[in-house]
Protein backbone atom coordinates (compact mmCIF):
# COMPACT_ATOMS: atom_id res chain seq x y z
CA UNK A 1 0.00 0.00 0.00
CA UNK A 2 1.88 3.04 1.22
CA UNK A 3 5.22 1.64 0.36
CA UNK A 4 3.95 0.31 -2.94
CA UNK A 5 2.54 3.71 -3.79
CA UNK A 6 5.93 5.21 -3.19
CA UNK A 7 7.67 2.57 -5.19
CA UNK A 8 5.36 3.17 -8.10
CA UNK A 9 5.87 6.89 -7.86
CA UNK A 10 9.58 7.00 -7.49
CA UNK A 11 11.65 5.11 -9.92
CA UNK A 12 10.63 3.39 -13.09
CA UNK A 13 14.16 2.76 -14.24
CA UNK A 14 15.38 1.25 -10.99
CA UNK A 15 15.02 -2.26 -9.75
CA UNK A 16 12.13 -2.91 -7.40
CA UNK A 17 14.35 -3.85 -4.49
CA UNK A 18 16.30 -0.61 -4.65
CA UNK A 19 13.13 1.44 -4.89
CA UNK A 20 11.68 -0.35 -1.90
CA UNK A 21 14.78 0.27 0.19
CA UNK A 22 14.65 3.92 -0.79
CA UNK A 23 10.97 4.20 0.12
CA UNK A 24 11.49 2.56 3.50
CA UNK A 25 14.37 4.87 4.36
CA UNK A 26 12.38 7.88 3.25
CA UNK A 27 9.29 6.96 5.28
CA UNK A 28 11.35 6.20 8.35
CA UNK A 29 13.00 9.60 8.02
CA UNK A 30 9.72 11.42 7.54
CA UNK A 31 7.81 10.00 10.49
CA UNK A 32 8.18 12.04 13.59
CA UNK A 33 8.38 10.50 17.02
CA UNK A 34 8.03 6.87 16.08
CA UNK A 35 10.35 4.21 17.24
CA UNK A 36 12.61 2.63 14.70
CA UNK A 37 11.01 -0.46 13.21
CA UNK A 38 7.50 0.48 14.24
CA UNK A 39 6.95 2.56 11.12
CA UNK A 40 5.46 -0.40 9.29
CA UNK A 41 2.90 -1.12 12.01
CA UNK A 42 1.82 2.47 12.27
CA UNK A 43 1.37 2.74 8.56
CA UNK A 44 -0.65 -0.44 8.43
CA UNK A 45 -3.39 0.94 10.62
CA UNK A 46 -3.98 4.61 10.09
CA UNK A 47 -3.16 7.70 8.13
CA UNK A 48 0.02 9.44 9.21
CA UNK A 49 1.10 12.95 8.43
CA UNK A 50 4.52 12.79 6.89
CA UNK A 51 6.82 15.25 8.49
CA UNK A 52 10.50 15.67 8.56
CA UNK A 53 12.60 14.98 11.60
CA UNK A 54 16.30 14.57 12.00
CA UNK A 55 18.11 13.59 15.15
CA UNK A 56 20.43 16.54 15.10
CA UNK A 57 20.14 19.79 13.22
CA UNK A 58 23.40 21.24 12.04
CA UNK A 59 24.12 24.60 13.51
CA UNK A 60 20.71 24.89 15.17
CA UNK A 61 21.49 23.85 18.70
CA UNK A 62 24.41 26.18 19.00
CA UNK A 63 24.69 29.24 21.16
CA UNK A 64 22.56 32.27 20.57
CA UNK A 65 25.23 34.59 19.23
CA UNK A 66 25.55 32.42 16.18
CA UNK A 67 21.98 33.13 15.16
CA UNK A 68 22.83 36.19 13.15
CA UNK A 69 25.58 34.31 11.45
CA UNK A 70 23.28 31.46 10.53
CA UNK A 71 20.86 33.85 8.87
CA UNK A 72 23.34 35.49 6.60
CA UNK A 73 24.41 32.17 5.15
CA UNK A 74 28.10 32.24 5.83
CA UNK A 75 29.66 28.90 5.10
CA UNK A 76 30.57 26.78 8.07
CA UNK A 77 34.05 27.35 9.38
CA UNK A 78 36.51 24.51 9.66
CA UNK A 79 35.96 24.27 13.40
CA UNK A 80 32.20 24.11 13.00
CA UNK A 81 32.55 21.41 10.40
CA UNK A 82 34.66 19.36 12.72
CA UNK A 83 32.27 19.82 15.61
CA UNK A 84 29.19 18.94 13.60
CA UNK A 85 30.90 16.07 11.76
CA UNK A 86 29.37 17.16 8.46
CA UNK A 87 31.37 14.81 6.29
CA UNK A 88 31.44 11.70 8.47
CA UNK A 89 29.73 8.67 7.01
CA UNK A 90 27.51 6.97 9.55
CA UNK A 91 28.20 3.29 10.26
CA UNK A 92 24.84 2.17 8.87
CA UNK A 93 25.73 3.65 5.48
CA UNK A 94 29.06 1.90 5.24
CA UNK A 95 27.78 -0.84 2.99
CA UNK A 96 29.54 -1.91 -0.15
CA UNK A 97 26.44 -2.42 -2.30
CA UNK A 98 25.27 1.13 -1.62
CA UNK A 99 28.30 2.38 -3.51
CA UNK A 100 28.12 0.11 -6.53
CA UNK A 101 25.91 2.56 -8.49
CA UNK A 102 28.49 5.23 -7.75
CA UNK A 103 31.18 3.03 -9.23
CA UNK A 104 29.09 2.50 -12.38
CA UNK A 105 28.66 6.24 -12.66
CA UNK A 106 32.38 6.70 -12.26
CA UNK A 107 33.14 4.23 -15.05
CA UNK A 108 30.86 6.17 -17.38
CA UNK A 109 32.57 9.38 -16.35
CA UNK A 110 36.04 8.02 -17.09
CA UNK A 111 34.83 6.70 -20.44
CA UNK A 112 33.52 10.11 -21.40
CA UNK A 113 36.78 11.75 -20.33
CA UNK A 114 38.99 9.41 -22.31
CA UNK A 115 36.72 9.43 -25.35
CA UNK A 116 35.77 5.78 -25.04
CA UNK A 117 39.21 4.51 -23.98
CA UNK A 118 40.06 2.42 -26.99
CA UNK A 119 42.95 -0.02 -26.65
CA UNK A 120 44.96 2.02 -29.14
CA UNK A 121 44.90 5.27 -27.20
CA UNK A 122 48.27 6.26 -25.83
CA UNK A 123 48.88 5.63 -22.12
CA UNK A 124 50.41 9.06 -21.61
CA UNK A 125 47.27 10.77 -22.83
CA UNK A 126 45.00 8.69 -20.64
CA UNK A 127 47.20 9.30 -17.65
CA UNK A 128 47.16 13.02 -18.29
CA UNK A 129 43.38 12.88 -18.22
CA UNK A 130 43.28 10.69 -15.13
CA UNK A 131 45.52 13.11 -13.30
CA UNK A 132 42.88 15.80 -13.45
CA UNK A 133 39.96 13.43 -13.06
CA UNK A 134 37.93 12.70 -10.00
CA UNK A 135 38.52 9.43 -8.21
CA UNK A 136 35.46 9.26 -5.98
CA UNK A 137 33.79 5.99 -6.87
CA UNK A 138 36.86 4.32 -8.31
CA UNK A 139 38.00 0.90 -7.16
CA UNK A 140 41.47 1.29 -5.72
CA UNK A 141 43.92 -1.40 -4.70
CA UNK A 142 47.00 -0.85 -2.60
CA UNK A 143 49.86 -2.42 -4.54
CA UNK A 144 52.85 -1.35 -2.56
CA UNK A 145 53.23 0.28 0.79
CA UNK A 146 55.78 0.81 3.48
CA UNK A 147 53.30 -0.72 5.85
CA UNK A 148 52.73 -4.27 4.62
CA UNK A 149 49.32 -4.71 6.20
CA UNK A 150 47.82 -2.17 3.78
CA UNK A 151 48.94 -4.09 0.72
CA UNK A 152 46.13 -5.86 -1.07
CA UNK A 153 43.33 -3.74 0.33
CA UNK A 154 40.71 -3.21 -2.36
CA UNK A 155 37.69 -1.01 -2.17
CA UNK A 156 35.59 1.78 -3.61
CA UNK A 157 37.00 5.20 -2.84
CA UNK A 158 34.30 7.17 -1.08
CA UNK A 159 36.19 10.17 0.21
CA UNK A 160 39.49 11.73 -0.68
CA UNK A 161 41.19 14.04 1.77
CA UNK A 162 44.54 15.73 1.76
CA UNK A 163 46.50 12.91 3.32
CA UNK A 164 44.17 9.93 3.28
CA UNK A 165 41.88 7.88 1.11
CA UNK A 166 38.75 6.40 2.64
CA UNK A 167 37.92 3.11 0.97
CA UNK A 168 34.96 0.88 1.54
CA UNK A 169 35.82 -2.78 1.15
CA UNK A 170 33.66 -5.70 0.05
CA UNK A 171 33.41 -6.72 3.72
CA UNK A 172 31.54 -3.45 4.39
CA UNK A 173 34.43 -1.94 6.30
CA UNK A 174 35.60 1.62 5.98
CA UNK A 175 39.37 1.66 5.62
CA UNK A 176 41.40 4.79 6.09
CA UNK A 177 44.64 4.58 4.16
CA UNK A 178 47.32 7.26 4.19
CA UNK A 179 48.46 8.38 0.75
CA UNK A 180 52.03 8.79 1.82
CA UNK A 181 54.35 5.82 1.24
CA UNK A 182 51.78 3.83 -0.72
CA UNK A 183 51.18 3.00 -4.37
CA UNK A 184 47.61 2.55 -5.54
CA UNK A 185 46.36 0.83 -8.65
CA UNK A 186 43.22 1.97 -10.40
CA UNK A 187 41.70 -0.21 -13.08
CA UNK A 188 39.56 1.15 -15.89
CA UNK A 189 38.36 -1.33 -18.49
CA UNK A 190 41.53 -3.39 -18.39
CA UNK A 191 43.74 -0.33 -18.29
CA UNK A 192 45.65 -0.35 -15.01
CA UNK A 193 47.17 2.85 -13.79
CA UNK A 194 49.35 3.33 -10.75
CA UNK A 195 49.05 6.26 -8.42
CA UNK A 196 51.99 7.25 -6.28
CA UNK A 197 50.30 8.43 -3.12
CA UNK A 198 53.24 10.52 -1.98
CA UNK A 199 52.95 12.70 -5.09
CA UNK A 200 49.20 12.88 -4.70
CA UNK A 201 48.96 14.56 -1.34
CA UNK A 202 46.51 17.26 -2.26
CA UNK A 203 42.90 17.80 -1.47
CA UNK A 204 40.50 16.45 -4.07
CA UNK A 205 39.69 19.96 -5.17
CA UNK A 206 43.26 21.23 -5.34
CA UNK A 207 44.35 18.69 -7.88
CA UNK A 208 42.27 20.10 -10.71
CA UNK A 209 44.22 23.34 -10.64
CA UNK A 210 47.59 21.73 -10.02
CA UNK A 211 50.34 21.31 -12.55
CA UNK A 212 52.19 18.02 -12.35
CA UNK A 213 55.74 17.55 -13.54
CA UNK A 214 56.95 14.57 -15.45
CA UNK A 215 59.53 12.61 -13.53
CA UNK A 216 61.62 9.64 -14.46
CA UNK A 217 61.64 7.35 -11.47
CA UNK A 218 59.79 7.84 -8.25
CA UNK A 219 60.60 6.54 -4.84
CA UNK A 220 57.74 5.23 -2.72
CA UNK B 1 28.62 19.55 -27.49
CA UNK B 2 31.05 22.41 -27.28
CA UNK B 3 34.08 21.75 -29.42
CA UNK B 4 36.85 23.73 -27.82
CA UNK B 5 35.67 24.58 -24.38
CA UNK B 6 38.68 25.60 -22.35
CA UNK B 7 38.03 23.87 -19.06
CA UNK B 8 36.16 20.94 -20.43
CA UNK B 9 37.73 18.44 -18.04
CA UNK B 10 36.94 20.59 -15.06
CA UNK B 11 33.35 20.98 -16.18
CA UNK B 12 33.11 17.24 -16.65
CA UNK B 13 34.44 16.78 -13.17
CA UNK B 14 31.91 19.19 -11.70
CA UNK B 15 29.20 17.38 -13.59
CA UNK B 16 30.35 14.04 -12.28
CA UNK B 17 30.48 15.26 -8.70
CA UNK B 18 26.98 16.68 -8.96
CA UNK B 19 25.69 13.41 -10.35
CA UNK B 20 27.57 11.45 -7.69
CA UNK B 21 25.86 13.47 -4.97
CA UNK B 22 22.49 12.67 -6.54
CA UNK B 23 23.45 9.02 -6.90
CA UNK B 24 24.46 8.69 -3.26
CA UNK B 25 21.27 10.34 -2.05
CA UNK B 26 19.16 8.13 -4.29
CA UNK B 27 20.67 5.06 -2.66
CA UNK B 28 19.87 6.16 0.84
CA UNK B 29 18.16 9.41 1.64
CA UNK B 30 19.76 9.75 5.03
CA UNK B 31 23.31 9.53 3.71
CA UNK B 32 23.54 13.28 3.36
CA UNK B 33 27.08 13.46 4.70
CA UNK B 34 28.62 11.96 1.60
CA UNK B 35 26.40 13.94 -0.76
CA UNK B 36 27.48 17.03 1.10
CA UNK B 37 31.11 16.08 0.73
CA UNK B 38 30.75 15.75 -3.05
CA UNK B 39 28.86 19.01 -3.35
CA UNK B 40 31.49 20.68 -1.21
CA UNK B 41 34.27 19.38 -3.46
CA UNK B 42 32.32 20.53 -6.48
CA UNK B 43 31.99 24.01 -5.11
CA UNK B 44 35.63 24.23 -4.08
CA UNK B 45 36.79 23.22 -7.55
CA UNK B 46 34.52 25.79 -9.14
CA UNK B 47 35.86 28.45 -6.79
CA UNK B 48 39.45 27.49 -7.35
CA UNK B 49 39.29 27.51 -11.11
CA UNK B 50 36.88 30.46 -11.19
CA UNK B 51 34.27 28.60 -13.20
CA UNK B 52 30.75 29.88 -13.21
CA UNK B 53 28.12 27.27 -12.55
CA UNK B 54 24.73 27.42 -14.09
CA UNK B 55 22.03 28.89 -11.80
CA UNK B 56 20.00 25.71 -12.07
CA UNK B 57 22.90 23.84 -10.48
CA UNK B 58 23.74 26.55 -7.99
CA UNK B 59 20.19 26.71 -6.71
CA UNK B 60 20.29 23.10 -5.63
CA UNK B 61 23.20 23.65 -3.27
CA UNK B 62 22.90 25.05 0.24
CA UNK B 63 25.04 28.14 0.68
CA UNK B 64 25.88 27.35 4.24
CA UNK B 65 26.52 23.64 4.56
CA UNK B 66 26.82 22.67 0.85
CA UNK B 67 24.03 20.10 1.06
CA UNK B 68 22.32 19.07 -2.11
CA UNK B 69 18.81 20.47 -1.85
CA UNK B 70 16.15 18.09 -3.12
CA UNK B 71 12.62 19.15 -2.20
CA UNK B 72 11.03 16.57 0.08
CA UNK B 73 14.27 14.76 0.80
CA UNK B 74 16.85 17.23 2.03
CA UNK B 75 14.85 20.44 1.77
CA UNK B 76 11.35 21.75 2.19
CA UNK B 77 9.79 23.88 -0.51
CA UNK B 78 7.07 26.33 0.57
CA UNK B 79 5.18 29.25 -0.89
CA UNK B 80 5.33 32.44 1.18
CA UNK B 81 3.57 35.71 0.64
CA UNK B 82 4.80 39.23 1.23
CA UNK B 83 2.31 42.00 0.66
CA UNK B 84 -0.62 41.42 -1.66
CA UNK B 85 0.99 40.32 -4.84
CA UNK B 86 4.50 39.19 -4.25
CA UNK B 87 5.01 35.54 -3.52
CA UNK B 88 8.19 33.65 -2.91
CA UNK B 89 9.26 30.06 -3.13
CA UNK B 90 11.21 29.39 0.04
CA UNK B 91 13.56 26.44 0.05
CA UNK B 92 14.82 25.48 3.49
CA UNK B 93 17.78 23.21 3.97
CA UNK B 94 16.85 20.50 6.44
CA UNK B 95 20.32 19.94 7.82
CA UNK B 96 21.24 23.50 8.74
CA UNK B 97 18.01 25.46 8.40
CA UNK B 98 19.38 27.92 5.87
CA UNK B 99 16.73 29.29 3.53
CA UNK B 100 16.80 30.44 -0.04
CA UNK B 101 13.92 32.42 -1.45
CA UNK B 102 13.06 32.94 -5.05
CA UNK B 103 10.59 35.54 -6.22
CA UNK B 104 7.78 34.02 -8.26
CA UNK B 105 7.93 36.15 -11.35
CA UNK B 106 6.99 34.58 -14.64
CA UNK B 107 8.58 37.45 -16.54
CA UNK B 108 11.92 37.08 -14.81
CA UNK B 109 14.88 36.38 -17.02
CA UNK B 110 18.16 35.12 -15.68
CA UNK B 111 21.18 37.29 -16.32
CA UNK B 112 22.94 34.54 -18.21
CA UNK B 113 19.96 34.26 -20.55
CA UNK B 114 20.08 37.94 -21.43
CA UNK B 115 21.82 38.87 -24.64
CA UNK B 116 24.01 41.57 -23.06
CA UNK B 117 25.59 39.03 -20.71
CA UNK B 118 26.71 37.01 -23.70
CA UNK B 119 28.29 40.00 -25.38
CA UNK B 120 30.00 41.41 -22.33
CA UNK B 121 31.72 38.25 -21.20
CA UNK B 122 32.56 36.98 -24.66
CA UNK B 123 31.00 33.67 -23.83
CA UNK B 124 31.14 31.29 -26.72
CA UNK B 125 27.63 30.33 -27.69
CA UNK B 126 28.50 26.68 -27.18
CA UNK B 127 29.33 27.05 -23.54
CA UNK B 128 25.86 27.71 -22.28
CA UNK B 129 24.34 24.89 -24.26
CA UNK B 130 27.00 22.58 -22.88
CA UNK B 131 25.99 23.48 -19.36
CA UNK B 132 22.36 22.85 -20.20
CA UNK B 133 23.29 19.40 -21.40
CA UNK B 134 25.07 18.82 -18.11
CA UNK B 135 22.08 19.83 -16.08
CA UNK B 136 19.67 17.84 -18.19
CA UNK B 137 21.64 14.70 -17.46
CA UNK B 138 20.72 14.91 -13.82
CA UNK B 139 17.02 15.57 -14.27
CA UNK B 140 16.32 11.87 -14.02
CA UNK B 141 17.44 11.80 -10.42
CA UNK B 142 15.80 15.11 -9.72
CA UNK B 143 12.43 13.68 -10.66
CA UNK B 144 12.76 11.48 -7.60
CA UNK B 145 12.61 14.55 -5.44
CA UNK B 146 9.76 16.04 -7.42
CA UNK B 147 7.63 12.94 -7.01
CA UNK B 148 8.01 13.06 -3.28
CA UNK B 149 7.51 16.76 -3.00
CA UNK B 150 4.10 16.35 -4.56
CA UNK B 151 3.17 13.94 -1.81
CA UNK B 152 4.21 16.07 1.12
ZN1 LIG C 1 22.31 23.71 4.63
Amino acid sequence: MWVNLFVALILENKSKKEAEAFAHAFIAGSMKGTRAGSAEETLARKAVVLEYSREKQLGRSRRRSSKRRSQCGKPLSAGEKRRLKVFDIKPEHQRYELFLPLHDLWKQYIMSICNGLRPGSSPQLVQQKLLKADFHGAILTVVRSKCPSYVGTTGILVQEFKHIFKLITKEDRLKVIPKNNSVFAVEVNGFVSHIYGSKFEYRASERSAKKFKVKGSIDL
Amino acid sequence: MAGNLKDKEAYQRLNYLHQAAHCVLAQNTSNDALARFYSFTQRTIAKRLVLRQDPSVKRTLCKKCCSLLIPGVTATCRQRRKGRRTRFTVVRCLSCGQTKSFLNDPGHCLWVDKPEAQLENQVQPGERSYLIILSSVITASREVGAAEASLC
